[in-house]
């Protein structure tokens, strides 16, 4: 009763973002026994980034879900001044034979910190996947949009120096937002999974390009069979 | 007692959520004056000339009949508040100018089109606009003309001294990263090449997902550039030295880059017909810019006197105080009076 609850919230979270995500499994690989999946992942997205994540796999014949967590850090010298945490969930939406389409949605909170300003975002991650899934090995794409949709600005004393009467506070509406899309693909081992995505950035208007505008990530997913 | 607990928490979240975002003024982005400072057009009480179609932020200082000094700021799309030592010599009698470039600092900004529309010509914009900021200011047909451009305002100088070589009685230069574009971009390439797993790499880089700009949005675009760390362990720059802004011009800096990568921008055309003298600073704490990279770039002048500044990084020639007092301003004052 209480995963039905979890379940039916997790996938209306995901009906309302018309879309819904997750972390990068294979659908093909996972097992009914196969409930919690811990991730570690290394990459570039925004900068040179390291993350961990949780995922917990409500089992459904239909509409299989994966509600997780996730966090990552770029690296520096001052490592937890910027880092970015998600909540979501990702449902499955389709299989038809080995061609399964997946959706992820994803709320995000996430902070950078300079000289000049502390910023800390809410907002909102959705993607679609769709690809070919056999119980060894995976191919996917996947589309998607990070959206920052209300942004805290404090400026530090350093630029209020150079601009004294700057604004701090909460700005909105959304102060950023990036189309993403990736090929991605991995292999799977007894209870385990290591994956390869490669893609690439834009911002919102389709022209601008972040300045890192290419995502890599290299994961690794271990199944707990409990 | 379970129902009395749901409640409690969706009025606690509300509560929170409400808190959040109702007890401060909303603000955009894009709004001018909200996170970077209105330009001339957007606040008449700033000082300001109007030339070719522009309106400038500009003042000037010391006798109007005096030798007349233009400063050049470094970018593009820097501003001339870093400049403001060079005031000191307004006390000796000159007429030391600064303005920001259009585009730049507190200037009126124009589309990134307006630029590169031009094509190779996008550079001329620039030129015209200096010949114009000196005929606006000079009083006397008879007064002499000195550039003084730091970074991309000694490219700027020097490329001017080359279009216009009677034009202008003596040249000072502040390590000009190349005169040449592939220089440039060796240049560029030499003092911006961060660690990837630096933290200043990925300041830079981590920002977007926070903040995106399109194409001609000049408060977001010039806002993001202010984000990027003003300190360079490579050239020195920001290391004890002040380089304080007004705002930065991200459109043209794009604009002109892209121009200068496309149409291989020479800013060293038409120097060998100048034959008036040049006063040519670096600094000791530029890796980027060891004597080597400085005989190099000298060699497209023909009449040059080259000081290294000691101490100091890139910026550090023209803002720290003790570099400016002690090594560069007495050389700025014998050079123009040699003249």
């Amino acid at each position: 009763m209480k995963n039905n609850k979890l379940y039916i919230t997790a996938a209306f979270f995901s009906l309302v973002s018309n879309m819904a995500l997750s972390q990068t499994v294979n659908w093909g690989g996972l097992t009914d026994k196969e409930r919690h999946i811990l991730n570690v992942n290394v990459g570039a997205e925004y900068g040179a980034i390291v993350g961990l994540g949780y995922g917990y796999k409500f089992n459904s014949k239909l509409f299989p879900t994966i509600v997780n967590i996730e966090a990552s850090v770029p690296m520096g010298e001052r490592l937890f001044d910027d880092f970015k945490t998600k909540a979501g969930a990702n449902v499955r939406w389709l299989k038809l034979n080995n061609l399964q389409f997946s959706a992820k949605a994803q709320g995000i909170f996430r902070k950078y910190e300079n000289e000049n300003v502390q910023l800390m975002n809410f907002g909102l991650d959705m993607s679609g996947t769709i690809g070919y899934y056999r119980p060894k090995w995976f191919a996917a794409l996947e589309i998607g949009f990070d959206k920052a949709i209300v942004t805290h600005f404090k400026h530090t004393d350093h630029y209020k120096e150079d601009y004294p009467d700057v604004k701090d506070g909460w700005y909105e509406p959304a102060t950023g937002g990036n189309f993403y899309g990736a090929v991605q693909g991995g292999y799977s081992f007894s209870n385990q999974e290591v994956y390869l995505k490669v893609g690439a950035i834009v911002s919102q208007d389709l022209k601008t390009k972040p300045q890192l505008p290419y995502l890599l990530q290299v994961g690794y997913n271990y199944k707990l069979p409990f | 007692m379970t129902t009395l607990r749901k409640k409690n928490a969706l009025v606690a979240s509300f509560t929170i959520f409400t808190l959040l975002f109702s007890c401060t003024e909303g603000r955009t982005i894009d709004e001018p004056g909200n996170l970077v400072p209105k330009t001339v057009d957007q606040d008449s009480s700033l000082p300001a000339i109007s030339v070719n179609g522009a309106l400038l932020h500009s003042e000037a200082f010391g006798p109007e009949n005096g030798t007349l000094i233009i400063a050049l700021h470094g970018g593009p799309g820097g501003d001339y508040r870093y400049l403001l030592n060079c005031k000191d010599l307004a006390a000796q009698g000159y007429r030391v100018v600064f303005y920001d470039q259009r585009g730049s600092g507190l200037s009126q900004r124009f589309s990134k089109n307006s630029y590169t529309s031009q094509g190779a010509g996008a550079t001329n914009i620039m030129f015209e606009e200096l010949k114009s900021v000196i005929a606006h200011y000079k009083k006397t047909p008879n007064q002499k003309v000195v550039l003084l451009g730091h970074s991309w305002g000694a490219m700027l100088a020097s490329g001017y001294a080359g279009k216009y070589p009677e034009a202008v009685q003596g040249l000072i230069v502040c390590e000009p990263g190349g005169l040449k574009w592939d220089d440039v971009e060796d240049y560029v390439k030499e003092s911006r090449s961060f660690k990837l797993w630096g933290e200043i790499l990925n300041d830079a880089t981590y920002l977007d997902q926070f903040i995106s700009g399109k194409e001609d949005q000049h408060e977001i675009l010039d806002y993001k550039m202010s984000m990027l760390s003003s300190k360079n362990d490579i050239t020195g720059e920001g290391d004890f030295d002040s380089s304080a802004g007004w705002r930065d011009g991200a459109v043209i800096m794009d604009a002109l880059f892209e121009v200068g990568d496309k149409y291989k921008s020479d800013f060293s055309a038409g120097l060998q017909n100048y034959n008036a003298p040049v006063l040519f600073f670096y600094s000791e704490r530029n890796k980027a810019y060891p004597d080597s990279w400085a005989q190099k770039i000298t060699s497209s002048y023909k009449h040059v006197e080259s000081v290294k500044v000691s101490n100091v990084g890139h910026d550090g020639i023209v803002t720290n105080k003790d570099a400016w007092n002690s090594q560069t301003k007495p050389k700025i004052i014998n050079f123009i009076n040699s003249l």
